[in-house]
């Protein structure tokens, strides 16, 4: 559905890339993740795959056609769900709905036919008639979303769709964002939720300083990372022992008397275990295997703070 | 894109800012409640700095310290004259002194011991002889105490007129002579406003001065058109803010699409208010005790006036747009976009007029545009004009629209290139 060739953009005001040589391929009908830390460069290529704005260099293909004039020819396929409440608060839920539907050339019958759609698709249909500003978190997310579906889009982009909302709304919009994928529809998805990626998304692209640090199926980039050790001891870890791990691991320490060492196949956990004797340290608990999602993306993106 | 496609986008465009405005009680508040309010309060408030021949509440009072038949043929005289109201006699120059000092009179007019013999005789008189006085109010015009000055002087000179005319009427046996300057009524003087010949066939007489209220209407009018800079910015702000234009932006929405949606429902809404506030006018302002507004009633100076009112809009609205896109929150699109209408109204005569204006500030009323409406306007409502003479204002606010709505895009298209 969307190719993306190494493409590269950097902003006028900005020092570095916001992309660099950045290539990626969403399949028709998948539902994909995008992932990165603040400042990654995840808005920039949503930006881009919106047509907001151009690639500097690279190119967007968008069922073979290059992205601006699939966009011309097919001017409804691809809808952009921001992370802010894009809508009119002045407005009821219904008003803003025909408006946004009346913006892409929709005539009236279309409208109405596809304002219910949209409706009962977010399940809007007690507040219709309520003003957009009077709204809940999650109703207002809800509509924001049906918004995004009025042009019957074969792409959807959603900016973190569930942020700001109980845990109620957000099953209901990830169990929406399922269900669109299965009918067909395109969905690329940025969230700083994990557990959300693992759950709903068949594939993923975890981006950092405008690269792509990993991509594939969700098997495949946890597949590809590197065995871990997780230890919670009894004891904090003497500086000796730390700068001994240091030289064949790296080390992070996430909490108290807690300490995470990869890579660490198999092989290497007598030793481990040998080490912890000798500095009279006894493990509380233990975890060896496969890291999830959230240990890769922290593993991957570092941990240090940003912006 | 079809022109269908097209008018259906524009057409939902308009929807969306009709039904904000409805929502908005303060920008409707600013649009129609404030100026009618003004119009209302303004011409009943400005009603006799307006009309001719009306006593202001000005008035004066005479110490008569020589009780003469002289000095009492020149209270007469003044009370003759429909100048200022007046407030009888006073007894003692200190009583004069108090009401003028307390405000209660704005002029004492004292009449020395003496002066009946000082107007007979053509000898010098002694250097310490006291001539008539003027006690006034520091606070009243220069202008309204220059005018008493010169009403009591000419008072004066038909009074020695008067007793020369006697002097000589005893003279040739023709007692009567005395009365040709002192008893026969002033010569009549009377001001006319000049209109165009077109205007002859309005139902205000021709040569009548404006009233307050046809100042005033134009003035509120022109004012509060241009406060759509308060419901544009604050739609127009929310939707840069929110990413609503981000999300129209997507949906190939381009941005003169979104300027075309903002002018016409604002200029139709202008529309609305010019229409409004010549009702306020015409049937509010009599109710009030004020006079009604007139009309030219011309089919070419009512086209005129609509021509000035549709400039008017096209200035205002691309004003406000510039405002929008220059102000980075709604407050503060609602400070600049205020305090530059207050400005553009102090300035531009709308609150005071023009000819109120001290010599050395006038000049600069040429400046607002709001001035250029007001010229525009009573070209047509007070001088009769037609279109030809609507020419010069009604080009100048397109240009001045012109202006802002190209700096508005050049704004915005900068915005975006710093997002690129």
């Amino acid at each position: 559905m969307i190719a993306i060739e190494r493409v590269s953009h950097r902003y006028r005001s900005a020092s570095t890339a916001a992309l660099d040589t950045i290539t990626l391929d969403v399949g028709r009908g998948s539902l994909f993740g995008l992932l990165g830390p603040n400042g990654a460069g995840k808005t920039t290529l949503i930006s881009l795959i919106a047509g907001l704005i151009a690639p500097q260099q690279g190119h967007i293909k968008a069922d073979g056609q290059a992205l601006a004039d699939f966009r011309r020819t097919h001017p409804n396929a691809i809808a952009l769900v921001p992370q802010d409440y894009a809508f009119y608060p002045m407005l009821t839920v219904a008003e803003n709905l025909a408006f946004f539907a009346g913006v892409q050339g929709l005539d009236r019958r279309q409208q109405q036919a596809r304002s219910r759609e949209a409706i009962r698709f977010a399940r809007l249909e007690s507040v219709d008639r309520q003003l957009a500003g009077e709204l809940s978190g999650g109703l207002r997310r809800r509509l924001n979303l049906a918004i995004g579906l009025l042009g019957d889009p074969t792409l959807l982009l959603l900016d973190e769709p569930t942020v700001g909302v109980d845990p109620q709304s957000r099953h209901f919009l990830l169990d929406a964002i399922r269900d669109l994928r299965n009918s067909g529809k395109t969905v690329i998805y940025t969230s700083h939720y994990m557990d959300e990626v693992e759950a709903i998304c068949d594939r993923i692209a975890i981006i950092d300083h405008g690269r792509v640090l990993a991509a594939g199926t969700l098997a495949e980039v946890l597949g590809a990372a590197e065995p871990q050790l997780q230890l919670r001891l009894d004891h904090d870890l003497p500086q000796a022992l730390l700068e001994r791990w240091q030289a064949a691991h790296t080390v992070t320490t996430p909490g108290t008397n807690c300490v995470c060492l990869t890579p660490v196949p198999v092989a290497a956990l007598p030793q481990i275990l040998h080490d912890l004797a000798a500095h009279g340290l006894t493990p509380l608990a233990l975890n060896h295997g496969q890291q999830n999602l959230e240990q890769v993306f922290m593993h991957l993106t570092r941990r240090s703070l940003r912006d | 894109m079809s022109a269908a496609r097209t008018l259906i986008r524009l057409a939902a465009l308009w929807r969306k800012e009709a039904l904000a405005l409805l929502r908005d009680r303060h920008g409707l508040a600013a649009l129609f409640l404030m100026p009618a309010i003004f119009i209302l309060v303004m011409s009943m408030a400005l009603r006799d700095a307006f009309v001719p021949g009306v006593p202001a509440d000005l008035g004066y009072a005479v110490v008569d310290l020589d009780r003469s038949e002289a000095s009492q043929a020149l209270v007469e005289q003044l009370a003759g004259v429909d100048l200022l109201r007046e407030f009888g006699a006073l007894d003692s120059e200190r009583s004069g002194r108090d009401a003028v000092a307390d405000g209660r009179i704005a002029f004492v007019l004292l009449i020395p011991q003496g002066f009946e013999r000082r107007l007979g005789t053509t000898a010098a008189p002694a250097p310490d002889t006291p001539g008539l006085r003027v006690l006034a109010d520091p606070t009243v015009p220069l202008a309204v105490r220059n005018g008493f000055r010169q009403q009591v002087e000419a008072e004066l000179t038909r009074l020695q007129l008067g007793t020369l005319l006697a002097r000589i009427g005893r003279s040739l046996m023709i007692p009567e002579l005395r009365d040709v300057a002192t008893k026969a009524p002033p010569y009549p003087v009377f001001v006319e406003a000049v209109r165009k010949p077109t205007a002859a066939a309005s139902t205000r007489s021709a040569s009548a001065l404006p009233s307050s209220v046809q100042q005033n209407v134009p003035a509120w009018l022109i004012f509060s058109m241009f406060f759509v800079v308060v419901p544009i910015s604050a739609v127009f702000i929310a939707e840069r803010q929110h990413g609503t234009l981000q999300r129209l932006a997507t949906q190939q929405v381009s941005f003169g699409l979104i300027l075309a949606g903002k002018l016409l429902p604002f200029f139709v809404v202008n529309q609305v208010q010019a229409v409004l506030m010549v009702l306020v006018g015409r049937y509010l302002v009599p109710l009030a005790g004020g006079e009604a507004l007139t009309l030219p009633t011309g089919a070419a100076s009512l086209l005129a006036l609509w021509l000035m009112s549709a400039a008017v809009s096209l200035a205002a609205v691309a004003w406000a747009l510039l405002i929008a896109s220059s102000a980075r929150s709604t407050e503060q699109a609602t400070v600049i976009g205020g305090v530059g209408n207050i400005l553009m109204g102090a300035i531009g005569g709308i609150m005071v007029p023009q000819f109120v204006m001290p010599a050395g500030m006038q000049p600069l009323t040429d400046l607002s545009p709001m001035a250029w409406a007001l010229d525009g306007f009573h070209r047509v409502m007070l001088r009769g004009g037609a279109i030809a003479d609507i020419v010069g204002p009604a080009a100048a606010l397109l240009s001045f629209g012109l202006a802002a709505l190209v700096v508005a895009i050049l704004l915005n298209q900068r915005a975006l290139r710093a997002l690129r």
